[in-house]
């Protein structure tokens, strides 16, 4: 049996060890919203918070989260309020089959809280890992950047 | 038009449409489908339904699957306008074929590709709208007692002098009446919605993880399946070993079906362990067993020894290359490619008593619906098709090959599968954009006017292939196997010999004035399955077509642009988005950080320009920014317009700078994104879209910005190395 905490919660699973992290929390836990693109750490869809570490998940065997905390994009939500990478996101009209997008938005949440002020060139580089077929970069980059301003404009005023 | 006041029909719930009101059904042209089955009216089937409900909700739903980058917030926005209600209060929804079945709670909004969509529904949609209005406006005036010329509308609500009334409020009267036919809409000056950039509806959905695609969808008790195919084009199961993968965890059944042999488990990772253990002797003898090279190497020989079908012929070719000036001849290569949606294909099946029920999502739930059927041998009629959200369609998700495997696997097990392909799946078993070897002949006069062009274009045709889905859909159950597959064996030998797939050569001559130009076409076919790819034979043509034309402007020492500009007197529309790229272009000069190029092409019955401002380093090519220019008619939703040319840039440049299937030994050699790489967020170029906002009717956007970015990028890295790059994907030798 293994332990660890999904979106805060204490969980179990008899899943055995091997399993890929991210059919445990799909098939097992019913979390849709982090997908299966590759199979191979190449596309980023799958991607979760390990301990706050932006991680593919499809290649992370669950034996190695023992004890540790998982966030999805499900549990991404702050206090009930959507994270502003999640705003900024809607805002700029930024999916289009929006299957990737789960994915993309864990890498830039996780991408803020280690450098709350990003370059446009962090922008890029820490989300190279994760593929877009539609094509959507352009928006994906122009609203990581706008929640970046987001959040710099809520703590002005707090 | 028809319009048929339907709130009072007791199918209405059948189909998904709950919460009552005013229900109208619509006949939408492009919208078509069967009736639901439990609807016998004999004079007007409705595929589409517009519904008021008492809450004063609005909603829209479409009987048939419709495909569309943002089609749902098109529609939203004809309708809303029409109707005065701001669109982002319609909820869009999608039931799939056989909507009787529908279940409710799967109604999800398609978003995805189809340059059809605002052309086919732009008049229609509005009309059905205005039709309603009218209709609220009689309804109001007979409740209120007032003059219907005295009542007005704003966003849901009808205005009587200082009140202000909810369309809901007069629903009740409004059902007895009967639905005006032309009820008069609005003059474009009046439009309120349509050309502004109203947010995409499905965004917030697809931005917190609730969006459902097929491959999100479980029935209690479902099993997984994966299963492995043979690796060679053609090849078939000879021997496998079932029992030690029979007795590993999870493990619920092995079988053979059609296709290969599925792994059937409890869970995906079981299914998996269970698969990469199995041993699978395959039966060779009618595979594949070519390579690229021997390939291009058979095109190469048709195109130089082999006279082709000729289409498009136009004045007198030969004397026009006896007196021409300068005259070129280059010969220009695309290979095979993948689709590689982001979501691999998959489908849940149940077979119970003689009938299934399907959950995926397809560019068109039909195909599934006739291609279980088939595999089933049952009636279309006994199979319900549930359509999802697609992650990703560009052409992939017309095939429901994979869900005829599912339904195969379900049947000889007895249990509900979901059926998962991976990735390697995905781009090793799928059906491909054909590879082209394309040979452009070009003549100038010294008035600057092209007096010669002759295109010729060797490789395999989609259209035969494609019947192969689309027959079994339109062909009645009786008709057996046998003879549809005569059929497309016809088709075959006909495009083999005698007629040329206008999605074979289509865009080899387009746009320019020609007045003396042939299309020649030598159909070699080495037996890999074809299918549509974003954009289709523009994807490889425009790159063929725009490259040479730069050739022909060097060899004659001309501006490439002015060349554009001087051979598309005839196309006015082209010759202006060319003319408007030209002049942002010269700006460029200025901000550039590489060399520009440029290219233009219309497709889809819009008209594209596009400059690429491109560096190269090392033997890297970096495209830096994209300037794009569209006439695409009257733009309905700029912003869904942008986000098309951005993502079809960022599809073609996948193309243009990674993306290579070969074939080695009949089998293709790349396997996952490692080796057939999609273009990343560091490697994509600022992209600035400038739309032609016109009165023309609306025209396709979700494909017409691919072709012209590979000529564009080959052009400029041309300008900037002198090296003229005539293979795709554009490498230094």
């Amino acid at each position: 049996m293994i332990r660890f905490e999904l979106n805060g919660q204490t969980v179990t699973t008899e899943d055995s060890p091997d399993t890929p992290l991210l059919w445990v929390v799909r098939d097992t836990f019913k979390l849709k919203g982090s997908k299966y693109g590759c199979g191979a750490g190449l596309c980023g869809a799958c991607t979760m918070h390990v301990d706050g570490e932006s991680t593919r998940t499809c290649i992370l065997p669950v034996g190695s989260v023992e004890g540790k905390s998982i966030t999805t994009i499900e549990g991404l939500r702050q206090d009930g309020e959507l994270h502003p990478v999640q705003q900024a996101w809607i805002s700029h009209s930024v999916p289009q089959c929006g299957y990737c997008q789960s994915g993309q938005i864990m890498t830039a949440a996780a991408l803020l809280e280690h450098n709350p002020d990003p370059t446009p060139d962090d922008v890029e580089a820490a989300l190279a890992g994760n593929l877009c077929r539609c094509g959507c970069y352009p928006r994906i980059k122009a609203a990581v950047l706008a929640a970046v301003d987001a959040t710099d404009a809520m703590e002005g005023t707090s | 038009m028809t319009l048929q006041n339907l709130s009072r029909r007791s199918f209405l719930a059948g189909i998904g449409i709950t919460g009552g009101g005013l229900v109208v059904g619509l006949g939408l042209q492009g919208c078509s489908a069967e009736a639901p089955p439990t609807f016998t009216t004999t004079d007007f089937a409705p595929d589409a339904f517009l519904q008021i409900t008492p809450q004063n909700e609005f909603r829209f739903i479409c009987a048939r699957d419709e495909m569309g980058q943002g089609v749902s917030s098109g529609l939203a926005t004809l309708f809303g306008e029409e109707l005065d209600v701001d669109p982002t209060r319609f909820d869009v929804s999608f039931p799939g074929v056989h909507s009787a079945y529908g279940h409710p709670a799967f109604s999800g909004i398609q978003s995805t590709g189809g340059s059809a969509a605002m052309r086919g529904h732009y008049l229609p949609a509005r009309q059905a709208a205005a039709n309603v209005r009218d209709l609220i406006l009689e309804a109001a005036a007979q409740d209120l007692n007032v003059e219907k010329s005295k009542l007005s509308t704003d966003n849901g609500e009808v205005i009587a002098g200082e009140q202000r009334y909810p369309y809901a409020q007069f629903i009740t009267t409004a059902q007895s009446l009967p639905i005006p036919e032309a009820a008069p809409m609005k003059a474009p000056e009046a439009f309120r919605y349509i050309g502004q950039d109203v947010p995409r509806l499905d965004a917030a959905e697809k931005s917190t993880g609730e969006a459902v695609y097929g491959i999100d969808f479980d029935i209690p008790g479902m099993k997984y399946a994966l299963m492995k195919r043979s690796p060679m084009f053609g090849g078939s199961v000879n021997t496998f070993v079932p029992d030690d993968i029979q007795r590993m965890p999870g493990v619920v059944d092995v079988v053979e079906i059609s296709n290969g042999v599925a792994v059937v488990a409890d869970t995906f990772w079981q299914a998996k362990k269970a698969l990469d253990q199995l041993n699978i002797e395959w039966d060779t003898a009618e595979a594949a067993k070519f390579s690229t090279a021997d390939l291009r190497a058979d095109y190469q020989t048709a195109l130089d020894e082999q006279t082709g079908s000729t289409t498009d012929e136009e004045g007198d070719l030969a004397l026009a290359f006896r007196n021409g000036d300068t005259q070129i001849e280059v010969d220009f290569w695309a290979p095979y490619l993948a689709h590689a949606p982001l979501e691999p294909m998959n489908a849940v099946v149940k077979v119970e008593n003689g009938e299934a029920e399907v959950w995926t999502g397809l560019q068109g739930p039909p195909f599934a619906q006739a291609s279980v059927a088939r595999a089933l041998n049952i009636d279309k009629a006994k199979v319900r098709v549930h359509n999802t959200y697609l992650g990703g369609g560009f052409g992939r998700r017309l095939l429901a090959t994979h869900v005829a495997e599912a339904a195969e696997i379900a049947a000889a097990t007895g249990h509900i599968i979901k059926l998962i392909w991976t990735r390697e799946d995905d781009i090793q078993n799928g059906v491909f954009r054909p590879a082209s070897l394309m040979r452009m002949k070009a003549s100038l006069d010294s008035e600057g006017t092209i007096n010669g062009w002759m295109a010729k274009r060797v490789g395999g045709n989609i259209l035969p292939d494609r019947m192969v889905g689309a027959l079994p859909v339109v062909a009645p159950d009786f008709v057996p196997d046998g003879v549809l597959n005569s059929v497309v064996g016809l088709a075959d030998t006909a495009m083999s010999n005698w007629i040329v797939d206008g999605s074979s050569v289509e865009g080899l001559a387009g746009d320019y004035d020609l007045p003396n130009r042939v299309i020649e076409h030598v159909t070699v076919n080495h037996g890999l399955p074809l299918s549509y790819w974003r954009s289709v034979g523009h994807s490889y043509t425009a790159f063929a077509k725009e490259s040479a034309i730069d050739v022909l402007a060097e060899a004659a020492a001309v501006d490439p642009v002015e060349l554009r500009l001087n051979n598309t007197r005839s196309n006015p529309r082209q010759h202006n988005v060319i003319k408007v790229a030209s002049e942002r272009m010269k700006s460029m000069e200025a901000e550039k950080v590489g060399s520009l190029g440029f290219a233009a092409h219309s497709s889809f019955h819009s008209y594209v320009a596009q400059v690429a401002d491109v560096s190269v380093q090392g033997s890297d090519i970096v495209v830096n920014k994209v300037l794009c220019v569209v006439d695409c008619g009257r733009a309905i939703n700029p912003d869904v317009i942008r986000a098309q040319m951005e993502g079809a840039i960022m599809f073609g440049l996948t193309a243009a700078l990674h993306g290579d299937l070969d074939i080695a030994d009949g089998r293709v050699v790349q396997s996952n994104f490692h080796d057939y790489p999609l273009l990343r967020m560091n490697e994509h170029p600022d992209v600035e879209v400038i739309i032609i906002d016109n009165d023309e009717d609306p025209t396709g956007v979700g494909e017409v910005g691919l072709p012209p970015i590979a000529p564009a990028v080959a052009n400029a890295v041309f300008a900037e190395t002198g090296q003229r790059l005539t293979s795709l994907p554009l490498r230094f030798s």
